[in-house]
């Protein structure tokens, strides 16, 4: 997941005229591109493992809530998820020419709700897709159109923070990735075992 | 009906326009061990799986001591189920896995508990070898280890003896006979005679998603297949 997200911020990097004026034009965007293609390699992993060895039909017989296979996968690719960016953001700030400063804590809050949103529902639609044929194909499908509200306020926040405009111009982005994330992990909860079930 | 074993009651199950299972009503007492027989495709895995609660009837309903499986931890913790899927990770050791589902069960000393189950199907030796290096006999061994971690009442055996050579399906049928006479509940599928033809004490045969035989059982495995025969034309 790592390399594929250097891969796409290197590629924007040759395509592009990088530093200056790019980085509030197209860095926020490159920059959640890059996690959201990343996010998608490993939410497609999700389940690999229990689908492969038959152990979801073990979980499920497991006595505890249902909801607690969901968390716990999501909390995982919230993590994964996480660390990526983590490696991804010092090439960044090489690519774009971005010195350290004060906007690195608002921007890793930005990033810790973004993921958390990316993670919430991808992990639901993983579930979904996982006992499909075409399951490479149709999670993009069926992800991407319902991140779309969330990863919006990602880029915009993004940029805002990147102009150093922590103010209130940046609070509703952060409130609307905030309820997104809430939202999500609540549904998900109680629609995850209809999910995977047969 | 009774509060407690297991009680089918008018179970369906549709798949799309597929019919799996057709009105199956069963009521399976505590202690007795029930050999479920048919054809390929007559629905005795997905039975079983609406047993384990793995899997929800469309209609009807399936108690464990008077409770749904899928609503209740308790009735899904008096489950356990063995199949010729292992349910075990590949890529864990023995101890690993074991561990794993000792923590999912909230089992108290679980590392006792696994070394008590690894020693009962003659793995302690092999306990730090990944899943992916053990044998197909020692895989299912593994399984009847995981499955029995939790002295579960009601054990589901889902074609155990698949894959298995003749010393490996003696062993397993060992350890069935044990389970058996320690009062667990067995609910076996099988569509070969001669596996748990005598371990059985009761005889239900699945025919087209219909409970279409109900008997007392007490005889070979040449007695099973003449019983069966007549039943034997569902190939779905």
């Amino acid at each position: 997941m790592g390399f594929f997200s250097l891969l796409v911020l290197l590629v924007f990097n040759f395509s592009f005229e990088l530093g200056g004026a790019a980085l509030h034009e197209i860095g926020p965007g490159v920059l959640w591109s890059a996690f959201v293609f990343a996010c998608l390699l490993g939410l497609n992993r999700s389940f690999a493992d229990e689908r492969e060895n038959h152990s979801l039909d073990a979980l499920l017989m497991a006595p505890g809530d249902r909801g607690a296979i969901y968390l716990g996968k999501m909390i995982a690719n919230l993590v994964f998820l996480l660390a990526v960016e983590l490696i991804c953001l010092p090439f960044f700030a090489l690519f774009f020419n971005l010195s350290p400063g004060f906007f690195l804590l608002p921007l890793l809050g930005v990033l810790v709700l973004g993921s958390a949103c990316l993670s919430a529902a991808g992990t639901l639609f993983a579930a979904l897709s996982s006992t499909m044929r075409l399951r490479e194909l149709l999670l993009p499908l069926l992800l991407l159109p319902m991140i779309m509200p969330a990863l919006i306020s990602c880029v915009k926040a993004t940029g805002l923070v990147l102009d150093n405009q922590f103010g209130a111009a940046l609070y509703p982005h952060l409130k609307m990735l905030a309820v997104y994330a809430i939202v999500f992990v609540t549904l998900s909860l109680m629609l995850f075992e209809y999910a995977i079930e047969e | 009906m009774p509060d407690d074993g297991l009680v089918i009651e008018n179970a369906s199950k549709h798949f799309a326009s597929f019919i799996a299972l057709q009105s199956v009503h069963l009521c399976i007492e505590r202690g007795q061990f029930v050999l479920l027989a048919g054809a390929n495709g007559a629905g005795k895995s997905t039975l079983l799986r609406l047993m384990a609660g793995i899997s929800r009837p469309s209609s009807g309903r399936i108690l464990i001591d008077g409770k749904d499986p899928q609503r209740d931890a308790a009735a899904r913790s008096a489950i356990g189920f063995l199949s010729h899927h292992t349910l075990l990770y590949d890529d864990l050791s023995a101890e690993e896995n074991l561990v794993f589902f000792a923590r999912i069960y909230a089992l108290e000393s679980p590392r006792q508990r696994v070394d008590e189950a690894l020693e009962r199907v003659g793995l302690s030796a092999h306990r730090h070898r990944r899943l992916r290096t053990f044998s197909r006999g020692m895989r299912q061994r593994l399984a009847l280890a995981r499955a029995t971690l939790h002295n579960p009442a009601i054990l589901l055996l889902d074609e155990p003896f698949t894959g298995l050579d003749q010393p490996a399906r003696t062993a397993l049928s060992g350890q069935l006979r044990d389970l058996k006479q320690a009062g667990h509940t067995c609910v076996m599928v099988t569509h070969n005679p001669e596996e748990g033809a005598d371990l059985a004490d009761r005889l239900v045969v699945l025919r087209r998603g219909c409970l279409c035989h109900d008997q007392a059982w007490k005889g070979s495995a040449t007695d099973l297949a003449t019983t069966c025969a007549p039943f034997w034309d569902g190939l779905r």
